[in-house]
């Protein structure tokens, strides 16, 4: 806490007598007192436990600290009725897919540029005969071409015996059986069990009796004071 | 690129954060929850991550069943619907969505409203009803103010397209194909910095075997920014293709001046070399 070199230090000059020094430095030494020896707030402690927090889940990351934790303090200052309309205007959307419709081309470069698709569809790829070339490529194609991981992982075996034709043939069963077999996750990431703490220790502190610009503001400079500190 | 995937990440945790604490207090609802393993689901399904995502999946399904057996409403059927339309139950979703319909939608819930037309559509056109599903993409296509909606019915509009156009010959095929483009061009137009519009292009010219000008258009779509793991993956693929037929197609000079371009810009992809994307495991 004391280690911060205080800004009027650098004020200093030579040449001066100590007692003029003496005159003009007791005042900032005071402040620099008042400011860094004074017990922490509730506030500062509480952005505190935020930020070391955030430090375990990002180490690296320290950009993310300040929106994470004023995005929680914007909600955490809002009351249970504005909570509940936004939660109903919240929007939800699709995710578009790739295009799965591709050209012969494509189908038949997939298969001829890869070693082992090229030896055993051998004899599709001769006769193009789209029909199997096809029906292989969309279950391939996830698999050998785009890198899927759950995919990938699903048909290791067969991966690495180059059984590729059984991959085609049981795709659909075994897929389905592995989504099934998927169970619902219980609980929540760490990283939002961490923040809800923060936004409930906010809560705590009843932050809505102060603006939420004036909160945001000691929000940034406690944060950046944290950082300041550290470095030194 | 590196920037774009950094802001969709960002992004994605602040979205989580959001939905965190949404998931706190008492006055928690199961319709919120829903949306909550919704949105969870979306995240891990771009980033890849396909058990997690049917887990969120499932979960918010169970919540959406849970709003609608107690307060059934249009938000809830659209969310049910929603839910079992990425876990593939093609048929519950179909009744979801017209369930959601027959609720009505409020005033300001023209997203909802619009959103299930398009669920309605995917639903009916994975159980062959595709004259129906094509019909309302296109309606959407016109109509829809909603990008997250424009995007998606343009993606489904093109692949049916697509899939029609392999089935004809010749001079038809050639017309449908320029049809698609068309109406591509006009979206990428109307929204030049959107990447998904320029990576539709890039494949409907790879249908059209103008290579270089699907290159152009893989190239524009990752420079912008795609919306998923999986569509920035096909879109590298794409741009491979183009660059091994433009290998055989162009003039030795001016494969020259293609290769010492393309050299750039994997170098800024960090590509391990010019058909090995970085993601790619090397054979």
């Amino acid at each position: 806490m004391f280690l911060k070199r205080p800004f009027w230090l650098s004020l200093r000059r030579n040449n001066i007598n100590i007692w003029d020094q003496l005159l003009f430095f007791t005042p900032f030494a005071l402040i620099h007192i008042i400011v860094y020896a004074m017990p922490k707030s509730p506030l500062e402690k509480t952005v505190e436990n935020g930020i070391s927090f955030l430090s375990k889940v990002f180490p690296l990351k320290t950009y993310l600290y300040f929106p994470l934790l004023n995005a929680t303090l914007f909600w955490a200052i809002r009351k249970a009725q504005e909570w509940k309309e936004e939660i109903f205007s919240w929007k939800v959307w699709l995710d578009p897919d790739r295009i799965e419709t591709k050209p012969d081309e494509f189908v038949l470069n997939f298969f001829e540029n890869h070693t082992d698709l090229n030896r055993i569809y051998e004899s599709e790829i001769r006769e193009r005969d789209w029909a199997a070339l096809r029906e292989a490529f969309a279950r391939l194609y996830p698999i050998l071409g785009l890198g899927d991981p759950f995919l990938s992982a699903l048909f290791h075996e067969e991966i690495e015996s180059e059984n590729y034709r059984k991959i085609v043939s049981g795709f659909e069963e075994r897929v389905n059986q592995a989504e099934k077999d998927i169970e619902t996750l219980e609980g929540q990431s760490g990283l939002l069990k961490g923040l809800k703490t923060f936004a409930d220790q906010m809560l705590s502190l009843n932050l809505d009796l102060i603006s939420q610009d004036k909160v945001q503001t000691v929000l940034a400079g406690l944060i950046k004071k944290h950082f300041e500190e550290k470095d030194e | 690129m590196a920037g774009v995937q950094c802001n969709y990440r960002t992004s994605g945790l602040i979205i989580l954060f959001f939905i965190s604490l949404f998931s706190s207090s008492a006055c928690v609802s199961h319709l919120k929850k829903a949306k909550f393993h919704y949105a969870q689901g979306q995240e891990h399904s771009r980033r890849y991550h396909t058990e997690k995502s049917i887990s969120s999946y499932k979960r918010a399904l169970q919540e959406a069943e849970i709003v609608v057996s107690k307060h059934p409403s249009s938000q809830g059927y659209m969310l049910k619907g929603m839910a079992e339309l990425n876990l593939e139950f093609w048929k519950e979703a179909e009744e979801s969505f017209r369930n959601a319909h027959s609720y009505g939608f409020e005033e300001g819930e023209e997203w909802a409203q619009q959103l299930s037309l398009l669920g309605l559509a995917s639903s009916m056109e994975a159980l062959g009803i595709e004259d129906s599903s094509f019909r309302i993409y296109g309606y959407l296509l016109d109509k829809s103010k909603l990008k997250p909606v424009t995007i998606v019915a343009a993606q489904k509009y093109t692949d049916a397209m697509l899939r029609k156009a392999l089935h004809l010959d010749g001079k038809e095929r050639k017309k449908q194909l320029s049809s698609v483009l068309k109406e591509v061009q006009k979206l990428s137009d109307k929204d030049l910095s959107c990447g998904f519009y320029h990576y539709l292009q890039s494949q409907v010219y790879s249908h059209l075997a103008d290579y270089r000008k699907s290159f152009e258009g893989a190239l524009m779509g990752k420079e912008l920014g795609l919306p998923t793991e999986e569509i920035l993956r096909d879109n590298d693929l794409q741009i491979i293709f183009c660059y091994q037929n433009l290998k055989e197609e162009l003039s030795s000079e001016e494969w020259e001046e293609f290769r010492a371009r393309y050299s750039e810009w994997i170098k800024k992809w960090k590509w391990k070399g010019p058909e090995t994307p970085d993601w790619k495991k090397e054979r």
